[in-house]
């Protein structure tokens, strides 16, 4: 088979952006949000034909008991019979020509993808097949796909995804893996790591929601994964709102999302930083905006540079019910694994996506974490009498980082033993969807 | 809706009804155990006899009833290949989600292409009434869904073929 | 989407973002796909300012026979100041042909030109791919010249010294073919392609039936589809030796001189038939899709059915079912 020579596709597709690509490139080709927009059916007010919900709320046609399943042949929902008529399956734009076209008349926007799990399995079908088709121009059935889902993914969901990559498409073979192992397959490029190992604690900060996820020898310990309200968008929020706070003359959610982007960063202590801004008037940064009008609008960025990721270490300056520092939450997550991994765990904190990328975070939560570890080391030295050998907490920073997830997909899936790790198409008709329940971890190249 | 519809689905609506007559049943071979009867078939005194009732020699319906279990296997109508692949298709996508089905068979049994298999655990938290109401929607509606499949299959050659072959001009 | 784009969004999206003003430079080492085994390679070998799209195909060795190179060599010399072409030993190892883009000596004004230079690299592949069609029309051309069309030949038969033209194939899959045969008044395509999967088999055929029947009933414009399934059309008797299984089928397209009068329609018919086997294939995955999609529907129609047959516990059904381990009844004394 030819497909032995192609490149492996490496799709991740998180709740907020989708990420594309071929195996051995360094960066994925396409990043757009994981986001649709279908045609809402014609000018009736009936809801959009594919979205799911609307299924279940359609009313029953046919309210007896007679016919009511029946309700295509003589009274036909809205949903099915339209797309019969027109090739309203056909009608749909992904990514950011979604975002695009959502912003006229007649289509309305979806994300199928919700909390890191696929909700919509119709408009996820769609997505794909215009992600591969489209975007990746590649035959599946000459590729080898390789796929990310969260800790904790039902194998349901799994077997859903391979039924729709092996019956729709056809595709030459499948791998799905742990989005937060392949984060610690990313980390191995940098220089801090010497021993590749699948152990350590991966922190990942999207835009949504921070999950702290152990990870032993490739598998999930999912009993102490800590999930965390504040994230990206949180911290694009906090900035907003000082903006609006101090009355500047731009604080839409771009603007905030630039600043946010290109000054914010972590200090080590927020009482000397603010005294640094009061003695020096230079660590005040102004951001110049071009409007389409070719006006220049001035925004002053000011204690938000240290302050907005600051909510990740105290989170109480950002929000009134969720308190606990990032470092904490670590300490704790790893606190709850088995107590053979901890030493490795605390070893190998490995950092991911977009929201860990300010500068300085890792060196922060390095330094908070090994105190809280030093002092119990300390303590239970003073209690037992006895010496301990102490614990070495390291956190990594790389530069894949932003997409670690799909850098660690591709790192794995261009190794030449990826493609005996994958299931076969004609594994899936010879056994079935269940295989896909199962996959075997990569061995760790030494 | 053809003339010999409505006859073929009466006989299996008053035929199922006379069958789900179920009671609890232990085991007599495995002490403690409770097995659907008909699908183990060890103590024959229990098994009824079972009847076919045939719309065609495509369509058919298998009821095999027992004392504390009933198998209901549809043969569905496929005329065509283009049919026979659709039903394939159709059922398999079915018995994966059998989960959700509680009554559903995960294999059909041989000849058939959809087995239903009806428990007097089942008749007892579902009302048999509704139950056959069940089948038989399911019966009407999967012939409607394969054809209608069918319909949209060629709708949607002819259109890209069209699409494709316009754009020569 | 209903019809596959001819170019390749990955190659235009790069090099419009090289080319445009606020471009910082950077470096490059990517590796894009296409269909039919089509390979890119885009990097920046030396310095960051200078780009190298290379280009694998499968079967470039049928088409170099057919004067592929020719061809792109008059497509992209016309930025031969800016543009090297890197064709036989130069192309980067394990590609077949390259494109090497200084961006600091473009010297093109407009945006126009800009982009028609983005199109003309994202259109690579089917340039590639044109060659041999154009080789033919030429053929046809010469041929209809020698001996112009009978206008008492009312059924199409072809002539008989037709039979002796030879026919390019090009062996653009493992075991699937393009063969193009020109004759003196029309010019003769025919695509082996293969169905590995049951379902995409029996899908097929519709698609073929539909395609075949497409021109009779509306769009009489278009070139003559004829599908002879698994036999092998007479043109490429010669070349096919058996359809082994029954595994292959075989669709002939027939253009006519409608279609090759001028360059834009020939440049069309190219564009749309090398796209051929991608849309058809495409297109069976997305019947199924939208049937996955049907399915889905009515399984949720279904459970509605079967939840409505659940009873309703009340309750007072609740009460009276808690029993004792003796099986006495808890009794609400009043």
């Amino acid at each position: 088979m030819a497909s032995i020579n192609t490149p492996a596709v490496v799709m991740d597709n998180g709740t907020g952006m989708t990420k594309l690509g071929f195996a051995g490139n360094d960066a994925p080709s396409w990043v757009f949000p994981t986001a649709i927009a279908t045609r809402a059916s014609g000018s009736s007010a009936k809801p959009s034909a594919p979205a799911k919900p609307s299924f279940l709320n359609t009313p029953n046609v046919a309210g007896s008991s007679g016919s009511t399943g029946g309700s295509f042949g003589t009274s036909p929902s809205p949903a099915l019979s339209s797309i019969k008529r027109d090739m309203a399956d056909l009608d749909f734009y992904i990514g950011d020509e979604a975002l695009e076209a959502a912003k006229g008349p007649g289509y309305s926007l979806h994300y199928p993808v919700r909390h890191g799990q696929i909700d919509n399995w119709d408009q996820m079908e769609r997505f794909w097949e215009t992600s591969i088709f489209k975007y990746l121009k590649c035959e599946p059935e000459d590729h080898y796909f390789l796929l990310t889902e969260p800790p904790l993914n039902p194998p349901e969901n799994r077997e859903n995804t391979a039924e729709i990559m092996f019956e729709s498409f056809n595709c030459a073979g499948l791998y799905i893996a742990v989005q937060a192992v392949l984060a610690l397959a990313a980390s191995w490029t940098s220089s801090k790591v010497t021993d590749r190992t699948l152990t350590g604690t991966v922190i990942d900060s999207g835009d949504g929601v921070t999950h702290v996820i152990p990870v032993a020898e490739g598998y999930v310990i999912g009993s102490a994964i800590k999930n965390i309200p504040l994230a990206g968008r949180d911290i694009t929020s906090f900035i907003q709102t000082m903006l609006r706070e101090r009355g500047e003359a731009d604080s839409s959610l771009k603007t905030a999302e630039e600043i946010k982007q290109k000054f914010c960063y972590v200090c080590p202590d927020i009482v000397k930083e603010f005294a640094k801004y009061d003695n020096n008037s230079e660590m005040f940064a102004k951001y110049i905006i071009d409007t389409v009008s070719g006006r220049k609008i001035t925004v002053d960025v000011g204690y938000e540079r240290f302050l907005a990721p600051e909510i990740f270490f105290n989170p109480e300056i950002a929000s009134s019910d969720f308190l606990t520092p990032l470092p904490e939450i670590v300490d704790g997550v790893i606190q709850a694994s088995p107590i053979d991994v901890r030493k490795n765990l605390y070893k190998n904190i490995v950092l991911s996506g977009g929201s860990t990328m300010f500068k300085d975070f890792g060196r922060r939560l390095q330094r908070d974490l090994k105190g809280i570890v030093n002092e119990r080391v300390s303590r239970s030295e003073r209690l037992s009498g006895a010496k301990s050998s102490g614990v070495q907490v390291q956190v990594i920073s790389h530069k894949r980082q932003k997409n670690a997830v799909w850098f660690g997909g591709s790192l794995l899936a261009q190794t030449s033993e990826f493609k005996s790790y994958c299931h076969t198409k004609q594994d899936y008709e010879e056994y079935g969807p269940n295989i896909v329940r199962n996959f075997s971890l990569f061995n760790v190249p030494r | 809706m053809s003339q010999s519809l409505k006859p073929y689905l009466t006989a299996v609506r008053h035929s199922l009804n006379a069958a789900l007559c179920l009671e609890n049943f232990s085991s007599q071979i495995v002490e403690r155990h409770n097995y659907p009867e008909i699908e183990n078939k060890k103590t024959t005194e229990v098994l009824l006899n079972p009847m076919m009732i045939s719309r065609n020699e495509k369509e058919r319906v298998l009821i095999e009833p027992s004392i504390n279990s009933v198998r209901v296997s549809i043969k569905i109508k496929q005329s065509d290949e283009i049919e026979s692949i659709l039903v394939d298709k159709f059922t398999r996508f079915l018995n994966k989600r059998a989960e959700t089905f509680l009554i559903l068979r995960r294999v059909p049994i041989e000849g058939y292409d959809i087995s239903f298999l009806i428990t007097n655990f089942h008749n007892e938290d579902m009302l048999k009434n509704k139950l056959v109401d069940f089948i038989i929607e399911f019966m009407e509606d999967v012939d409607k869904e394969i054809s209608e499949m069918k319909l949209f299959l060629n709708a949607r050659a002819r259109f890209v073929a069209e699409a494709y072959l316009s754009t020569f001009d | 989407m209903l019809l596959l784009q001819p170019e390749n969004l990955l190659i235009q999206k790069t090099f419009s973002k090289a080319l445009s003003e606020d471009y910082i430079p950077a470096t490059l080492d990517r590796v894009i796909t296409d269909f039919d085994f089509t390979a890119y390679h885009i990097s920046t070998p030396s310095d960051k300012t200078g780009i190298l799209l290379s280009v694998g195909i499968k079967c470039w060795a049928d088409l170099i026979a057919h004067g592929t190179l020719e061809l792109l060599e008059s497509i992209y010399s016309k930025y031969s100041s800016f543009l090297q072409i890197l064709s036989d030993g130069n192309a980067e190892p394990g590609y077949n042909y390259g494109l090497y883009l200084e961006l600091g000596k473009v010297d093109l004004q407009n945006g126009e030109e800009i982009a028609t230079l983005i199109s003309d690299l994202s259109l690579l592949k089917r340039n590639c791919f044109a060659a041999p069609f154009l080789e033919a029309f030429g053929r046809y051309e010469v041929l209809a010249q020698e001996e112009p069309v009978d206008p008492n030949n009312i059924y199409g038969e072809d002539a008989p010294n037709n039979s002796k033209e030879p026919v390019i194939a090009l062996g653009y899959r493992d075991n699937e073919s393009i063969f193009i045969k020109p004759s003196n008044d029309r010019v003769t395509v025919i695509f082996s392609t293969i169905f590995n999967d049951e379902t995409d088999k029996v899908f097929s055929k519709v698609f073929l039936q539909e395609f075949s029947d497409a021109r009779k009933r509306s769009i009489q414009k278009a070139p003559q589809v004829i599908n002879s399934h698994h036999d092998i059309p007479l043109e490429i008797q010669g070349l096919e030796k058996e359809n082994s299984d029954n595994k292959k089928t075989y669709i002939t397209f027939v253009l006519f001189p409608r279609h090759l009068s001028t360059d834009e329609v020939k440049w069309n018919s190219i564009t749309q038939i090398e796209t051929f086997r991608s849309y058809f294939h495409y297109h069976i995955k997305i019947v199924k899709c939208y049937l996955h999609q049907r399915m889905r529907f009515r399984v949720q129609s279904f459970t509605k059915i079967l939840n409505r047959a659940r009873r309703d516990v009340t309750e007072e059904e609740l009460r009276s079912e808690r029993k004792t381990a003796s099986g006495r009844r808890f009794e609400q004394r009043t």
